[in-house]
This record gives structure tokens, sequence and C-alpha cells, in this order.
């Protein structure tokens, strides 16, 4: 069957018209029993006007005018010609290897999986690689976790396995706690097995006979899929002894975390497993050399154990041609806010921020004004438009005062207030801080409060040297990554958006609307066509007036909520 | 040695083999937020009303959270198409025209695999 498909990526709109002209066109030509002409809900292509698609074939045209319609049946449709004028060059950005399975398989039967290559990774290891081989195909990869530091995995797995040990450890962190961020529950959900494998590779390698998959709680689907997968994996014989008749042992449990953000640390997860406080330690010693209960032991995030199957199966070499110099393979992302497509994506390495928020993501939402992307979670900094063009790895988040983190992705748009976004992720580390060191319980209730000050106004420029030399401190001093890392939005903020600090100390406004003692809401008169429509929507009455006299807002009784400002046709409202 | 449980190269082959027509619901946590669990109850019920020959399963999260519910459908003589944003009427649709009448449906596909 031969397929037109149409649609209007502009802001034009002009789908319908497109899509009825080829319906007449074609009829005319008497060709309309060959083909299905269709209206797309999304095309996968954004900017580029009317986009029309035509299968079979690759042919992928571009600002389609009605008047292209035409050329198109007679040439491409009768000729089998392209229209090189029209052709758009169109290349899908993401590239699929963590998620290869997602959406592809049913996650809760195991034969789906081995249908999708699944276990092949293992059993080339167990049959072919001594563990010194497997670390060599890791290393080749050039794997780095994907919780967000960015250690070498491979680096990781060769300090535990060096330690000589009766028991060892394996240790899945599905402790997902970044605002916005849900990549590794959409892998525990929708492929657990690949996670499975990867464990059962890592025990090989080190030594290990015994596994934890650290599940927070607050995941209930993905917590039953995994233990269906243990189950069915253990029938199978995949987990168990002797597996696959290779001599190997390797058993797997779930833990629940309780919902504390630290336990998402290493020592703290450990020591939350350990049946104890979740409460950080000292490193050294690392994990890898003294971790559960006293024994080395390898903990790797949910995406990072879902590569290593596809690496040990397809070779480390074809993994570390994607990617980038310093970092390979792909990442994935849960791309949130104010963008058009939220969606959870996985990309190259190397790709920019603005392919990400434009190619992928579709743009901003309702054509405002982008302003910048948050990466990181409240460990990570923001980064402004204008430096969407640096390429996405460890390296250059890291330079730009943000970090890869686990792959949360805010977008933000000029409504978005950075002071407001400062206080959201300190006021959510702080929360989350279990005060077991005085940096990061002290310090972050002093930044929250100079932050606050500063949204309501009644702060002075010395309070930003304040806000650097605290979070320094603590950044220096903190006993693990939640204190150290817990000052980074206010940090980034302060070095991009000086500016909007300077606003709301000095001239005690906030342009975006979001501090609500610094602005408020009045009617431009002159502007005002005196529809009502602000008054009809105030929700606390504060807009008295009628068609005759005007409206006017009284300041007293405003809430702020910026009602009035939106639901205006003639931008009468000014903020 | 002594042999596995299981032989995994036989299990990949046999999979692979099934062939037939299908229909996939995203059953993760984003999708069965917007609805996906009553469209998979609506797609058994129509399927056992007009006694269709489809397989009916359950995948995860194709990662176009902005269009959840999702369906991926596979009818022979059709491209394999990703509709988005189903709910139970457009069940009904897929079912009458692309099912029944090979018709695709306008205004829901995320996207098209041409085999």
């Amino acid at each position: 069957m031969k397929i037109i498909l149409i649609k209007d990526t502009g802001p034009t709109e002009k789908t319908k018209i497109i899509y009825d002209l080829f319906n007449a066109l074609l009829r005319d030509a008497g060709m309309h029993a060959d083909y299905q002409v269709v209206r797309a809900a999304d095309i996968g292509i954004y900017g580029k006007g009317v986009v029309v698609k035509i299968f079979p074939g690759d042919i992928v045209y571009q600002n389609v005018q009605e008047d292209d319609v035409n050329n198109i049946i007679d040439t491409t449709l009768k000729q089998n010609k392209p229209i090189k004028d029209l052709r758009l060059d169109f290349q899908n950005k993401q590239i699929r290897i963590v998620l290869r399975n997602c959406g592809v398989i049913d996650p809760e039967k195991i034969d789906d999986y081995i249908g999708q290559d699944g276990y092949q990774g293992i059993k080339k290891v167990l049959q072919k690689f001594d563990p010194e081989k497997v670390i060599d195909e890791m290393k080749t990869s050039g794997l780095r976790g994907r919780g967000g530091g960015g250690f070498p995995t491979w680096m990781k797995w060769n300090f535990a396995r060096g330690v000589e040990m009766d028991q060892k450890y394996i240790i899945c962190n599905a402790d997902e706690g970044d605002p916005g961020a849900y990549m590794d529950r959409s892998v525990l959900e929708g492929d657990p097995h690949s996670v499975l494998e990867g464990m059962m590779i890592a025990g090989y390698t080190v030594g290990a006979s015994k596994g934890y998959l650290y599940i927070r709680a607050e995941y209930p689907l993905a917590i039953e899929r995994c233990q269906k997968a243990i189950d069915q994996a253990r029938v199978y014989g995949f987990l168990g002894e002797n597996i696959l008749g290779c001599g190997f042992n390797f058993d797997l449990d779930i833990r629940l975390g309780a919902g504390a953000f630290v336990c998402g640390e290493e020592t703290a997860l450990i020591a939350s497993i350990e049946g104890k406080r979740g409460c950080p330690q000292p490193r050294p010693p690392y994990p890898s050399i003294k971790g559960l209960w006293g024994k080395p032991t390898v903990i790797n995030n949910v995406e990072t154990l879902a590569n290593v199957p596809v690496i040990l199966h397809k070779g480390g070499a074809w993994f570390s041609k994607i990617g980038s110099e310093t970092s390979k393979g792909t990442k994935v992302f849960a791309l949130t806010g104010k963008v058009q497509n939220s969606s959870l994506i996985e990309v190259p390495m190397g790709i920019t921020l603005r392919e990400i928020v434009f190619d992928i993501g579709g743009g901003v939402l309702d054509n405002k004004k982008i302003k910048a992307i948050q990466t990181g979670g409240p460990s990570g900094g923001v980064v402004p438009e204008d430096l969407f063009d640096t390429p996405v790895d460890y390296e250059n988040l890291l330079k730009l005062g943000s970090i890869m983190g686990s792959g949360g992705m805010i977008v933000m748009d000029e409504d978005d207030c950075m002071i407001d976004i400062s206080k959201f992720y300190l006021g959510f580390c702080v929360e989350e801080s279990c005060g077991k060191c005085a940096p990061c319980r002290i310090g972050g209730t002093q930044l929250l409060n100079i932050l606050t000050d500063i949204s309501e106004g009644k702060a002075t420029m010395s309070d930003l040297d304040r806000l650097t030399k605290i979070s320094s401190a603590m950044q220096k001093a903190s006993l693990c990554g939640l204190g150290q890392s817990a000052a980074n939005p206010v940090l980034s903020t302060l070095k991009f958006f000086k500016k909007e600090y300077h606003g709301h100390i000095v001239e005690k406004t906030c342009q975006a609307g979001k501090c609500s003692g610094l602005f408020k809401y009045e009617i431009i008169q002159k502007k005002c066509k005196r529809c009502g429509l602000c008054q009809r929507n105030c929700p606390v009455g504060a807009i008295p007036g009628d068609k005759d006299k005007g409206y006017l807002i009284e300041q007293e009784k405003c809430i702020r909520c910026g009602r009035c400002f939106d639901v205006c046709k003639f931008e009468a409202v000014a903020r | 040695m002594s042999s596995s449980k299981v032989n995994i190269d036989e299990i990949k082959k046999n999979i692979n083999k099934k062939s037939g027509d299908w229909i996939k619901v995203g059953m993760s946590t984003c999708g069965i937020a917007a609805g996906a669990d009553k469209v998979l109850e609506k797609f058994q019920e129509e399927k056992e009303r007009r006694n269709l020959d489809i397989r009916l399963e359950k995948c995860g999260c194709a990662g176009m959270c902005y269009a959840e519910p999702l369906v991926e459908i596979r009818v022979k003589g059709m491209p394999q198409v990703v509709y988005g944003k189903v709910d139970a009427k457009v069940v009904v649709e897929i079912i009458d025209r692309h099912v029944l009448r090979k018709q695709l449906l306008d205004d829901h596909i995320y996207n098209i695999k041409v085999q």
C-alpha cells in the first residue's frame, strides 16, 4: 500500500488544506485508489513547515505549499522522481541501546527478551570469556557510570575483582530520586531482564554470587516486574547455581528504599540495605573495596547495567564508536518542563542541547522564549540558551557548572525565575539532607534563608558574597555528594543569571513573575478594551469596575496568580 | 560441563517464528496514568465481541510520553503503525478502520514503520 503522510510542523496549521488538496488532485488524476492520504499527529520533524512523507520509499518533503502538490503528484508519484528543492535530509537523532526493548517486548515475558538477543551477553561471557577478558571488553567500550558521576565502569569492577574475599556483592542502584527524572523507572518497567543480565555479568566478572536490586518503594510497578523477571530467570536457570551449566552461581534479591533521596548515595544505600539508618559514610574506603557488610561491592546504576549485555554481545569496540571523545555510547534523558514533547529520549553522547530541545523535543511550549535547561537535578545546574550548542558529555556539562547527572532535563522559559528555581532545588536538598554533617545541614539552611530573602526583596548585594562563600564551604566540606553538590543550582544560576539576582535585590523586581512579593499586575487603561474577561477570571474578586468605567486591580486583594495576565487578549495587563 | 535448563537459541528461534497480527499497548506507569489499562480492556472486549484473530500484548514505555496511551499495531497488508492519544473511542476506530478495512486513521499516527 502506498501512503502519503502529512503534517504541518510550522505555525501555519495547513495540514488539513494540503491533505484536502492531495485527495482532490489524486481523484482528478484517477490515482486515489492507490494512495492513502493521512494526517499525522506527529511526524518526528519540527519547524519545517508542511512535511510530506511518501511510503514506501524514503522521500521526505518540507515546506510544502499548495502549489507544490501538483508537482509532487506529477514528478514523484507518477514519474518516481524526487523534487530536489523540497527534499529534506532527515536523520533520526535517537539511538536506542538502553531502551532497545522498551516499548518493543512484553517486560513480563522472559521469552520476549530472549527473542531480542536477551541473555546472549551472559551466555557468551560464561562460555567464552574469563573475567579479565570482560574487563578488557568493558574498558574498550568506554562505558562510564550513568548515575551521574561518570566513573569508568570497568575500573569499578576491576577494583572489586582485585580484592580477595569469600563474598562479594553487586548492587543495582534504582533509587532514582531527581525531580522530573524517570529513566530508570522506564527501563525497569519496560525491560527488567536487561538489568538482571547486566548484574549477572558484573557478578561473574568480579566474583560475586549475590546481588541486590535497590528500588525505591515509590515504583510499585517496577518492583512487581523486576520480581517477576527474577522469578522467571530462576525457573530458566539464569539465576541460582551452575548457571547455563558453566559452574557460575549468582542470585538476586530486591530491597526497597523508603523514600529518602540520600539513599541514592552509595554508602547511604549500603547502610539502608544493612538495615541501618540511611546515612552516608566517609570514603575511602570505597564500596568496591569495602562495601556491603564490609565486603567488596560494585554499585552500578540501572542504565549502566542495561548497557552491559549489549556491550558484551556486540563488543566493546562497537559501543565505543558511538558518542564523543571522552563519553562513549548513549544517554537516556527524561525531557520535561516547558517543551512540546515531554519524552524519554536516548541520544548519542555529543549531541547538542539545541538538537535535543528543538529537533527531538519539538521546541518550547506555547511559543514562549526559552531561557535555560536544567540538567542533573538538585546536584546539577542550569545551562543558558546561548550555550545550547555545547555537545552534551560529562566534561562539557561539568565545565558549564552543571553535571550530566542521572538524566533529568528540564526546559525553562521566560516565565521561570532563576531564584525561584534555585530555591526549589535547594529546598529539596535541605529537606532530604540526612543531617549528619554540619556543612550540609547548616549551610543548606542558611543558603535557603538568603535565597528566601532575595525572593522577598529583603536581601542586599553583600548577601551574594555570602551565597558564594557558604556554597564553596559546602562543596569542600560536606560528607557526601548530596551536600557537596546541593549548592550547584545556586552557583550556576548566579554565574549565568546574575542580572536576575540584581533585579531582585536592587530593583526589587521579578521579571518572570514568580516571586510574588516583587511584582504586581496592572491594567494599562490605554490598551484595555473593557471586555471584562479579567474580572470574570479573577479568583479573588480583586478587579472591580464595569464596561463603562473600566477596570482596576486592587493590589491589597490581588494574590498575583496571573490569571488576568494570561487571559487578556489585548495585552492590557502589565506585569 | 553439565547442560543448562533451557536452550536460549531454541527459545529465540521459536519466539521469532511467531507470526500473525498483533496489537501492543504501552503499559508502563506513564501509559497507565494516561489510561492505557482502559485501552487494553477495550481492545480485549472488542476482540472477543467481534471474534478477531489478533494477539493483544503489553509492552513498556516507548518514550513518547506526550502521546500516551500509545498503541502499536501490525496487521497483514498494512505498515506497522504507532497510534497515540488512544482512548476507548479511538480503539473502536482502530478496529473498524485499521484492522477490518485496512485504512489508516487520521490525526493519531505518531510513527509508521514500513518493512
